[in-house]
């Protein structure tokens, strides 16, 4: 089979150190504080107080709407309170559950045990997936149960495991490719027979060629699956892109994989089906690169779910006075301006520089790569001339954005990456879409403030 | 402004973190870096022309870059801007205005076409970046309609090959000292006669009273400074398209339809042979400005289209008006307004080949 891709992207160097080192499991932390904030959509809300003893896999926090998911103690003891912190995927601060361990590290009654899943029905198995808190683990922290229910009216037909792993420096899909090849299987298996999905593919960049023996070699038995080898180029992990470069379907503008008949999930959400339908265990660890050029020993680590950041940071040997943490890859991680986190379901990798470059920003010279590499096919330079724009005080800016494919961006970075005039491209779509949102809800309020008049005046002249 | 309660319950930022948005990883290319690559690749054909024409070729572009960077840095502060001279673009435009023009320009004439580039064209506009014309043409336009008579081709000295001296430095209208032979007509003014008809016999014309196509290949010929040597033009244009910075849609789109335009004139117009025709085809791609124009002016990025597609349709249309101008128009060079009038088209051009974006239809 031909390797395939998508049309535009970046080849980045990808520094991928830390590939030939074992997931290495840390020891249960001497506290473990548990964000809430942990998946795409509304936050958990805590279900335990001060005092209450948990054990690993019990519920800490539930789901507070349809988009949201449980979360479970990640190991045995006693809650020491609800705290604040900082959510590092948006900076916002959000509640957690702190927890001190026993150290028996017991699983919770109804966890832990083996399930035949052969014979479990389609909702049976969303409902083990839903339970089991499980959510996107590539770093988009969708809630998988979510994803498993297709639309009314759209059939899937085809799964794709995503062990793209585009972003540099991360190793953390690689090795559990390597590592847990049979579980991955498992998993695609499960989400075929959860959507009734006929066929099953499992995407790797050809940088990583032992990780395509691997699953090769864990598939082989199985019927309608099959191996799809990528080239090796960012953003080639992205959903739409991936299904691009796998089927040759586009996902249509606004619209979800489920409109092409597809699904897509990461290798490590795979993982965690597995675990959750067969051993119903709930996700309570994940796999974690920690690498940069701060680190003297960078490396992939098996971690609770609110292991703090700097336990890691340490068993990294990262070197005081670093200049720059990043949470995920250097392209689409979020920058951190504190220590003070913990582990989410979403922290693929953790990124420790030594020095953060500071890029002057020019205006733009029309040079045209952001256009040539741009994989939604935008104009991002025109964007980004809205943005500014926008910045001048025209309002109107906001629209001609929607009209050029606002919408459309996946914020990847690939124009900022390319961009000779270094501009903050990603940054300024952002902000437009923000501001969008803003008159958005402006007008909804309006027009729900009309509707509120409308009926006031209706029943005084009913009255 | 006092504290949020959002803010007041963040913790401290740990000591010197540096937060932005994302992506944090950026390829090397940069502004300063592409203008700066366009000065190098420019320089063989810079070295040559003091060869060619003299030390006043090295003086011409001397004081015209001096003039760009110093009216770009006068005018950054007056508009209170931060002075981006280290960039390279002004140094860019000082050495493309005084590529076209003659050695024998007086000393001020690539002095005020490079005020006039950087003020003007590029300043008036919102610097770099947002000028709509390239601001070396709209410099050389300028000196071109003020100055007649040191722009004049037809009182440039045409250097017969042997005799070319590494000293032309007198004014217009004077034999310059150690020059054996002045004639009266650049091989563009040939090519105008061909096409008027009164040129006389075209074959004798092509073989005999034109330069040797070699000379004209290496810029043995008479001309403005920089544009004469098709071959290290060539050789600079070949770095920058292996680099990515010029694409190669421009020039291929703006040569072939010169060349398809000459070669259709002359199977229709002018009764030679293949050989011939073969001939009258090459003296129209490397005489005057085509080479210099395709190479480096039209592919100036500010003033070009954005996409593949859209560089191709600004090349044809530039070879278009050219041939169209050196055939029936009234004026030999036409290189220089060609490139102007297409720059005039790029939003337009850019508006019409903007890609499909994905998921949608077209």
């Amino acid at each position: 089979m031909d390797k395939v891709t998508f049309p535009g992207g970046v080849h980045p160097p990808a520094n991928k150190w830390t590939a030939d080192r074992a997931a290495e499991t840390l020891p249960v932390p001497e506290r473990l504080v548990v964000p809430m904030a942990q998946n795409l959509g509304a936050p958990a809300k805590p279900t335990v107080k001060k005092g209450d003893t948990v054990k690993r896999g019990s519920i800490v926090g539930e789901p507070d709407g349809f988009i949201s998911a449980a979360i479970h103690a990640p190991t045995s003891g006693t809650v020491t309170g609800i705290e604040r912190v900082v959510d590092s995927a948006t900076g916002r601060m959000c509640d957690a559950v702190a927890i001190e361990p026993d150290g028996l590290d017991e699983w919770a009654e109804g966890t832990n045990e083996p399930r035949d899943w052969s014979k479990m029905t389609e909702d049976g198995i969303r409902e083990a997936v839903a339970a089991a808190g499980v959510v996107g683990m590539g770093g988009a922290t969708f809630p998988t149960h979510v994803k498993l229910a297709p639309p009314r009216g759209k059939s899937i037909d085809t799964i794709i495991i995503n062990g793209a792993e585009c972003e540099p420096f991360l190793t953390s899909d690689h090795r559990l490719m390597l590592e847990r090849a049979a579980d991955i299987v498992t998993g695609m298996r499960i989400c075929m027979a959860a959507t009734v999905a006929r066929s099953g593919l499992i995407a790797v960049e050809d940088n990583k060629p032992d990780a395509i023996e691997a699953m090769r070699a864990a598939a082989g038995g199985f019927d309608n699956t099959c191996v799809r080898v990528l080239r090796t180029k960012y953003p080639q992990g992205a959903e739409k892109q991936l299904i691009l470069a796998c089927l040759g379907r586009e996902v249509p503008t606004g619209g979800l994989p489920a409109d092409v008949g597809v699904v897509v999930q990461n290798v490590g959400t795979a993982v965690a089906i597995a675990e959750a339908v067969t051993k119903r265990r709930p996700l309570t660890e994940r796999i974690v690169t920690v690498s940069g050029d701060a680190t003297t020993k960078p490396g992939n680590f098996r971690v609770r779910i609110g292991t703090p950041i700097q336990a890691l940071l340490e068993r990294a040997g990262v070197e005081e006075g670093f200049e720059k943490l990043i949470l995920g890859g250097p392209l689409m991680g979020k920058a951190q301006f504190t220590t003070d986190l913990y582990v989410t379901k979403g922290t693929t990798g953790i990124l420790v520089l030594r020095r953060a470059a500071i890029y002057e920003h020019g205006p733009c010279i029309r040079c045209g790569a952001c256009i040539r590499q741009c994989p939604s096919y935008l104009n991002p330079s025109r964007l980004s001339g809205l943005g500014e724009s926008f910045l001048d005080g025209n309002l109107d800016a906001i629209e001609a954005a929607v009209e050029i494919g606002l919408m459309d961006c996946i914020l990847c970075g690939v124009c900022d990456y390319v961009c000779p005039a270094r501009r903050r491209i990603v940054h300024l779509v952002e902000m437009l879409r923000a501001e969008r949102q803003k008159v958005t809800m402006r007008e909804r309020e309006k027009e729900r403030r009309a509707a509120a008049k409308l009926k006031r005046e209706a029943d005084k002249v009913a009255t | 402004m006092p504290p949020s309660p959002a803010q007041s319950e963040t913790p401290a930022a740990a000591d010197r973190l540096v937060v932005a948005h994302w992506p944090h990883l950026r390829a090397e290319d940069s502004t300063p870096k592409i203008m700066w690559s366009v000065v190098a690749a420019l320089v063989p054909a810079l070295v040559a022309s003091g060869y060619f024409f003299g030390g006043r070729a090295y003086m011409h572009v001397a004081l015209a870059v001096a003039t760009a960077v110093v009216t770009e840095a006068v005018i950054q502060r007056l508009r209170k801007k931060p002075v981006t001279i280290g960039d390279g673009s002004a140094v860019v435009t000082g050495v493309l205005v005084a590529f076209c023009l003659p050695a024998q320009a007086r000393w001020f004439v690539p002095m005020v076409a490079a005020f006039i580039a950087i003020a003007i064209a590029k300043h008036c506009f919102g610097g770099l970046g947002c000028n709509i014309w390239n601001p070396a043409l709209v410099g050389r336009a300028f000196v071109h309609v003020s100055f007649p008579t040191d722009m004049n081709p037809s009182s440039w000295p045409v250097l017969q090959s042997g005799h070319f001296t590494a000293n032309v430095g007198t004014v217009a209208g004077g034999v310059p000292e150690g020059v054996d032979a002045v004639t009266s007509a650049s091989p563009l003014k040939f090519m105008k006669d061909i096409a008027g008809g009164w040129g006389g016999d075209v074959g004798e014309t092509l073989t005999d009273k034109l330069p040797s196509l070699w000379d004209m290949f290496v810029g043995k010929v008479g001309g403005s400074i920089g544009e004469t040597s098709a071959l290290l033009l060539i050789l600079g244009a070949i770095y920058l398209i292996y680099k990515g910075w010029v694409r190669w849609q421009i020039p291929l789109a703006y040569l072939a339809t010169v060349a398809v335009g000459a070669l259709v004139y002359a199977y229709w117009n002018l009764s030679v042979g293949p050989e011939l025709m073969g001939r009258y085809v090459l003296y129209h791609l490397l005489g005057g400005g085509l080479m210099l124009g395709a190479l480096y002016m039209a592919t100036d990025m500010v003033t070009s289209p954005l996409t593949g597609r859209g560089m191709l349709i600004f090349g044809a249309g530039c070879g278009a008006l050219t041939i169209l101008i050196r055939l029936y128009g009234g004026y030999p060079e036409a290189v220089c307004y060609s490139i102007l009038l297409m720059n005039t088209a790029v939003p337009l051009i850019d508006r019409w080949t903007q890609p499909r974006i994905f998921g949608h239809e077209k």
